[in-house]
């Protein structure tokens, strides 16, 4: 069910009376759970097994760690219970790929086969986010959840279920056991978040797939210019469709009295790789840090140890997006730019003589770059955009002027939101202006078709 | 790490957008009063004049905004509606070859309106006239019934086609179930909205009329560099339907005989949707005349033929018991048909004789 379809405004409407009734009573968790595992099983049902077994797993687990002294034996089993789900559901058909042309390689005549399966929807984020759980509880930074509904509910919570923010547990439990006060405000800021994100993801994201979509599935019959305009596309692309899901997500939570944390903020006014991480996908980002980067030894083990440390995130971050060597090459070319800003944020020419404007332009075009590996359907079209990109000459790339001046629009108001005249940005007949004129482009000129979230896949 | 989390949970957006509930409230009264008003005051910018023998632009079958204007006015002035898919429509002839036009040249007025929308089985016959011509009432409607849509399962709609249905903006979303139509709840609730908020409606209209019958959006991809405002004028564009095919007759064409799998009629969700569509205009008052086929039963082999008769005797038997004014014409002779339901000019004007002697005065 997606936010942007009229099943899920049928499914809102029928949810929220029922639970602004029921928000101050003991069956508060159990509606959430159920609308919540309705909102999942839409997809498919069969889904809803294994967020039952990641959900019951990790809530044993924790009781176990919770009575016992050799709690790392608990932490290990869920660890493996959870990456084993990832590993197979995810991995499985990229391992067995891999592994063969490997025996075919080496001469064996042996292939395995491949696990014909359908990757749940949302998985690496449910995941990843009960992972969180049973870690923080195994490090005491977490208290024991007593109810397996709530903990349920924590698991499938069904605005951020899909495609995040990966909620931690100390930010989301609390949230759920407290009887949710709901103002006014809390539904007002709840829809002009959704706006916002309904916007990004219709008006905008759904409409420069048309020229991606175009240009990227058959990249042989495009010259190096149009390769370049579809790239920088596809980076704002992105950007808006997954912004926008976060932005609905959190207006959505807001609506049940419960506050997601900030997922993106303006990543393309960052002014290094590290910056761009702290603003992009920041509950992903955040997760690496603090469960893998952090644990790996992060920066506190010398300059090669942290620049392994980084690589290594940085590499299992491509491989969370997706199962393919392009994802892995991406997340490869985010550790070296990272490793170059922060050593250009060394020098003290860059950090005192460069303007901030360039160092942003620079991180855009870099970002932008890493994204043609993430688009492209395989390596071999990958390498064929870059090379078109950098000898093709210049030709007609038919980039609709009305894409641009959207894209030009939103940049301008994002390094206004970031400069001194942010506080123009809050005057009334501004902030009014701006609904009016999203609500209407959305009314008039949206083309009525629901494209489904890229980080869907993921 | 608890305090950073906390700090990102309770910080508001990365942009400025946040509107009271008051403002909320005072925006969500303007845009009601505002999608309320659309219709009427785009009907009354946009000039629709339509000259005697229009018909709805083939290319913009889907846009029923023209043909609800055209069904209002036909109202309004008490004209006569010939009702029906691309039979009605002219599927090979010019608008001055069609079966209204023959009928208006016959009475030397311009009382018959040619109501034809090409691919208008009679599921979406049903859900046109029900829900955008709602102004139809105590008038006279000819009813065209082409049994064609019963020649095979698939064209019944009780199985999938595989590919896009004509019309599924008309068909019946919930009930009745129909087995061929398998959209999703988000497109069926997206239809109904339609149907209820004009709005909706609307901008369809002006995206699929101003922009080449895409959306704005589609539409800047092939024109980048032209400005999309330019495109919308007062005046609906001039849209004149090409002729479809060559105008020849079945047989030149080097079409053969066919045998096709006709449904049975008892069974047949199109026969019910049309039976369906005869109780609506009925109730609304309309004097319904209805004329069925000829189908071209030349370029039919033998038994299909045969099975044929059968569906047409229990047509008629129906049309009889309901007490319905009806015509059976016979078949066309073999060169005035291009294919197996459309007829060629001069069986159009052979129809409308026939027709004009058998419709009460």
């Amino acid at each position: 069910m997606l936010f942007h379809s009229w099943a899920f405004l049928l499914f809102f409407l029928l949810f929220y009376p029922v639970f602004l009734l029921l928000r101050r009573t003991r069956f508060k968790d159990l509606w959430l759970l159920f609308c919540s595992y309705v909102f999942y099983g839409w997809w498919n049902p069969l889904y809803l097994v294994l967020i039952a077994w990641s959900t019951m797993v990790d809530y044993t687990m924790v009781g176990l760690m919770a009575g016992s002294r050799r709690r790392g034996i608990w932490l290990s089993f869920s660890v493996v219970n959870n990456l084993a789900l990832l590993g197979f559901f995810k991995y499985g058909g990229f391992v067995a790929d891999n592994l063969n042309h490997f025996f075919s390689f080496a001469g064996i005549s042996y292939a395995l086969p491949s696990p014909d399966v359908l990757l749940p929807v949302g998985i690496s984020f449910y995941v990843f986010q009960s992972l969180s759980y049973t870690i923080d509880f195994y490090r005491g930074r977490v208290e024991k959840e007593k109810s397996l509904v709530r903990y349920a509910t924590f698991v499938s919570l069904f605005p951020q279920l899909v495609a995040g923010p990966v909620e931690r547990a100390g930010n989301l439990l609390p949230q759920l056991r407290r009887r949710a006060a709901i103002t006014r405000e809390d539904v007002s800021d709840g829809l002009s978040l959704f706006l916002v994100g309904f916007f990004k993801k219709v008006a905008l994201a759904d409409y420069l797939a048309l020229y991606v979509d175009r240009i990227y599935d058959v990249p042989e019959q495009f010259g190096g210019t149009a390769l370049l305009f579809a790239t920088f596309a596809f980076g704002w692309q992105i950007y808006f469709d997954f912004s926008g899901y976060t932005d609905m997500a959190r207006g959505i939570g807001r609506m049940i009295g419960i506050r997601l944390m900030l997922n993106f903020n303006n990543p393309y006014l960052a002014k290094g790789l590290g910056d761009f991480w702290n603003r992009w996908h920041i509950s992903l980002s955040s997760w690496f840090k603090d469960y893998l980067y952090i644990p790996l030894g992060g920066n506190r083990r010398g300059p090669v140890a942290t620049y392994l440390n980084m690589a290594l995130t940085m590499l299992i971050s491509g491989l969370w997006h997706g199962a393919a060597w392009t994802f892995v090459i991406w997340g490869g070319l985010h550790a070296l730019g990272r490793f170059a800003t922060r050593e250009l944020e060394r020098t003290r020419f860059y950090r005192t003589r460069v303007p901030g404007l360039v160092k942003q332009m620079l991180v855009f075009a870099f970002v932008t770059f890493a994204w043609i590996f993430f688009r492209a359907a395989s390596l071999d079209d990958a390498l064929l955009i870059v090379t078109r990109i950098f000898s093709d000459g210049w030709t007609n790339p038919q980039f609709p002027v009305v894409m641009l001046l959207l894209i030009g629009f939103v940049w301008i108001y994002q390094f206004a939101m970031e400069s001194r005249y942010r506080p123009l940005l809050r005057v009334t007949p501004v902030r009014i202006g701006l609904a009016v004129g999203m609500i209407l482009f959305l009314a008039l000129f949206s083309s009525g078709s629901s494209q489904p979230f890229i980080y869907f896949q993921f | 790490m608890h305090h950073r989390h906390q700090d990102r949970a309770t910080r508001f957006s990365s942009n400025e957008v946040r509107l009271s509930s008051r403002e909320w409230l005072g925006l969500m009264l303007v845009f009601m009063v505002l999608a309320a008003l659309a219709r009427p005051i785009w009907n009354g910018i946009e000039v629709f004049q339509p000259s005697p023998d229009y018909r709805i632009p083939y290319d913009s079958s889907e846009d029923y905004w023209p043909f609800e204007r055209a069904c209002r006015e036909a109202a309004d002035s008490n004209k006569t509606f010939v009702v029906g898919d691309s039979f009605i429509w002219g599927q090979y002839v010019s608008r001055e070859e069609t079966l209204s036009h023959y009928l208006n040249q016959g009475t030397g007025s311009e009382q018959f309106v040619n109501a034809g929308l090409d691919g208008a089985h009679p599921l979406a016959l049903e859900g046109l006239l029900k829900h955008y011509c709602k102004a139809l009432q105590d008038t006279e409607v000819i009813l065209h019934l082409n049994l064609l849509w019963l020649s095979s399962s698939q064209a019944d709609l009780q199985v999938g086609r595989g590919g896009r249905l004509n019309h599924p903006n008309l068909l019946p979303q919930i009930r009745p179930t129909i087995p061929g139509y398998e959209a999703s709840v988000s497109e069926r609730l997206g239809i109904l909205a339609a149907r209820h908020l004009p709005v909706l409606e609307w901008s369809r209209h002006v995206q699929s009329r101003y922009f080449d019958n895409a959306d704005l959006q589609r539409w800047t991809l092939d024109h980048p560099y032209l400005n999309p405002l330019h495109q919308i004028t007062p005046t609906l564009p001039p849209l004149e339907s090409p002729l479809r095919g060559g105008a020849q007759p079945w047989s030149a064409e080097g079409r053969t005989q066919q045998r096709l799998p006709w449904v049975e009629i008892d069974t047949s969700l199109q026969w019910r949707g049309f039976q369906r569509l005869v109780a609506t205009l009925q109730e609304r008052g309309n004097r319904v005349f209805v004329l069925v086929g000829p189908l071209n039963e030349h370029m039919l082999e033998s038994t299909s033929r045969a099975v044929y008769r059968g569906i047409l005797g229990r047509v008629e038997y129906w049309l009889e018991d309901e007490g319905l004014a009806h015509f059976l014409p016979p078949v066309l002779p073999s060169e005035l048909y291009a294919d197996m339901s459309h007829p060629l000019a001069g069986g159009y004007a052979l129809l409308a004789q026939d027709l004009l002697e058998r419709m009460p005065s």
